[in-house]
């Protein structure tokens, strides 16, 4: 009998044994499709914020305020400094007057009136265009510790940027990564669980159809292999399930992100990468469960 | 064929252990028909264990085909078994599986072509009758089609020696004389067989040489070959059926 027919076999053996027990393996494949869509969904926040921070990063600029005073060939050996750092794309200098201007602009004309021109706060400002995104926790901080540089130049008053914003976009993303983690862990050893009493329970079902194999010259592996196909249909089912929840959750978060949040992000689903790690993970997790849970059960 | 020395097989810790077989001796040739007989808890299902390595002997020898079995590594016992066909008291029929799946199993084992399995599982169940019901479930048998799909299913890859545990137990005595019948025709096509029975009536009216043990021992071994064949003459016609091998080699 050829490998291809030998599997034929074993599938409609492991076929026959879910049959067998319906329900058991309805509890199982939902177990594991509730823990990969939990995996898949934690993994698709997890990919969107971090998408967010990359166009957040990527559109960041950096103010940089000198003093009033600063004479413009001061201003242009700054500039010039500030140039040469890597991932700046574009430096754009403000005169005073510019920079009342664009305050002035900002300022309710109500609250303008009457008010001197020296009144509105303007000093020259060097505008920073960055052309790197900012893919970690660590790239921000490298851009914070240049900030700190920057503002010890001589001449430079202050340095701002959204820093704290980003800060707090990262603290996100490792909540979302812990929780995943230890909810996702916990999920799949319940998944485990499940897969583990539900083989258990069919060798159990099946011992004298087992003892009887046994006697007829059947070797281990091939009283064991419908099992372990039992359990990895079930962790395939559990897959394809968990993929068209978080599939369809994603339908629904689009329109969520844009009506309620009003955020100018398309979230995306699942890379294709992680979709082929729950396609292949759903059946590993069933077979692991299976052969765990066979053990040495099938002694000669 | 199966030789047995100074085989003893006993369970329990060393000190308090129950002694199943105590130092039995015995030959059973190629080609031969041998009744185990005795009382209940005599050792004859514990011996059919033994030949199947199902259990280890605590000490002794066991022999089949002049190979120690008892000295064989785990891996080995599975084709060591596919020299033996077994039946059951109980028939042991798989119930999620109909008549047909259940007398292939074996040579699913065997990873033999399909072709092959249905027309080999095709003539077994013509021979013992049961064509008809080759897609039956076994919970619609009777006890007497059960036992023949069973031995059915212990054939189906010509196994050098037959091993029954009791297979007319179940059974009322005419469909008991017609499993011993069928028995016999497996014999007398070459089969080395091995029949463990307490139904003394049944041993008289086939004649077989009869080991009977007792105890754990074994107390007498009458031979009576000069009566073997007598009741052969019943409606079974194996006669039809072919090497399993034959075709695929």
């Amino acid at each position: 009998m050829s490998a291809t027919l030998r599997l034929i076999s074993f599938l409609r053996a492991a076929l026959r044994l879910m049959r067998g027990s319906p329900w058991l393996n309805a509890v199982s494949v939902l177990t594991i499709a509730a823990s990969l869509s939990l995996c898949g969904l934690f993994a698709m926040a997890f990919f969107n914020a971090h998408t967010l921070i990359d166009e957040l990063g990527s559109s960041l600029t950096i103010q940089v305020y000198l003093e009033p005073d600063t004479p413009e060939e001061r201003i242009g050996q700054i500039e010039a400094r500030l140039r040469e750092h890597e991932g700046v794309k574009r430096v754009r200098a403000l005169s005073s007057e510019a920079d009342r201007e664009r305050n002035r602009k900002l300022l309710d004309p109500a609250l303008l009136e009457g008010l001197d021109d020296e009144a509105i706060p303007g000093q020259p400002v060097l505008a920073l265009e960055l052309d790197s995104s900012l893919a970690s926790r660590g790239d921000l901080e490298a851009l914070v510790h240049w900030a700190g540089q920057i503002e010890a130049v001589e001449a430079v008053e202050d340095v701002a940027f959204g820093a704290e914003r980003l800060r707090l976009l990262f603290a996100v993303l490792e909540i979302i990564r812990s929780v995943g983690v230890v909810l996702s862990a916990v999920l799949l050893a319940s998944a485990l669980f499940f897969v583990f009493t539900t083989v258990r329970l069919a060798v159990w079902g099946r011992r004298r159809e087992i003892e009887i194999l046994s006697l007829m010259g059947a070797t281990p592996n091939f009283i064991r292999a419908p099992f372990l196909l039992e359990g990895a249909l079930q962790g395939l089912l559990g897959a394809v399930v968990a993929i068209v929840a978080v599939g369809l959750l994603h339908l629904e978060l689009e329109g969520l992100v844009r009506d309620v949040y009003l955020l100018q992000v398309q979230p995306s689903l699942l890379p294709p990468g992680m979709v082929l790690w729950l396609l292949v993970g759903g059946p590993c997790l069933g077979v692991l469960a299976s052969g765990l849970s066979l053990g040495r059960a099938f002694k000669v | 064929m199966i030789q047995l020395y100074n085989v003893s097989k006993r369970y329990g810790a060393e000190g308090a252990s129950v002694t199943a077989l105590d130092d039995v001796n015995m030959r059973v040739r190629e080609g031969e028909m041998v009744f185990l007989t005795g009382p209940s808890g005599a050792g004859k299902s514990t011996l059919i264990r033994l030949l199947l390595c199902v259990e280890r002997v605590s000490s002794g020898q066991v022999l089949i085909g002049g190979r120690n079995v008892h000295a064989l590594r785990d891996e080995s016992i599975p084709y060591l078994r596919r020299n033996f066909g077994v039946v059951f008291q109980d028939f042991r029929l798989i119930e999620t599986r109909d008549v047909f799946d259940n007398v292939a199993i074996g040579m699913e084992i065997l990873g033999l072509p399909r072709k092959d399995i249905v027309r080999r599982v095709g003539q077994l169940l013509e021979a013992i009758g049961l064509q008809e019901r080759a897609h039956a479930s076994p919970r619609d048998l009777s006890g007497g089609e059960a036992q023949r799909v069973a031995i059915a299913r212990a054939l189906v890859n010509e196994p050098a020696i037959l091993l029954c545990d009791e297979p007319t137990g179940n059974l009322d005595p005419q469909l008991s004389r017609e499993i011993i019948q069928l028995v016999c025709e497996v014999n007398r096509r070459g089969t080395t067989v091995v029949v463990a029975t307490h139904d003394a009536a049944l041993i008289e009216e086939f004649g077989a040489r009869t080991l009977t043990l007792k105890g754990g021992r074994l107390v007498q071994d009458r031979d009576r070959a000069d009566r073997g064949g007598d009741m052969l003459a019943g409606g079974l016609d194996l006669s039809r059926l072919d090497d399993p091998m034959a075709e695929i080699e």
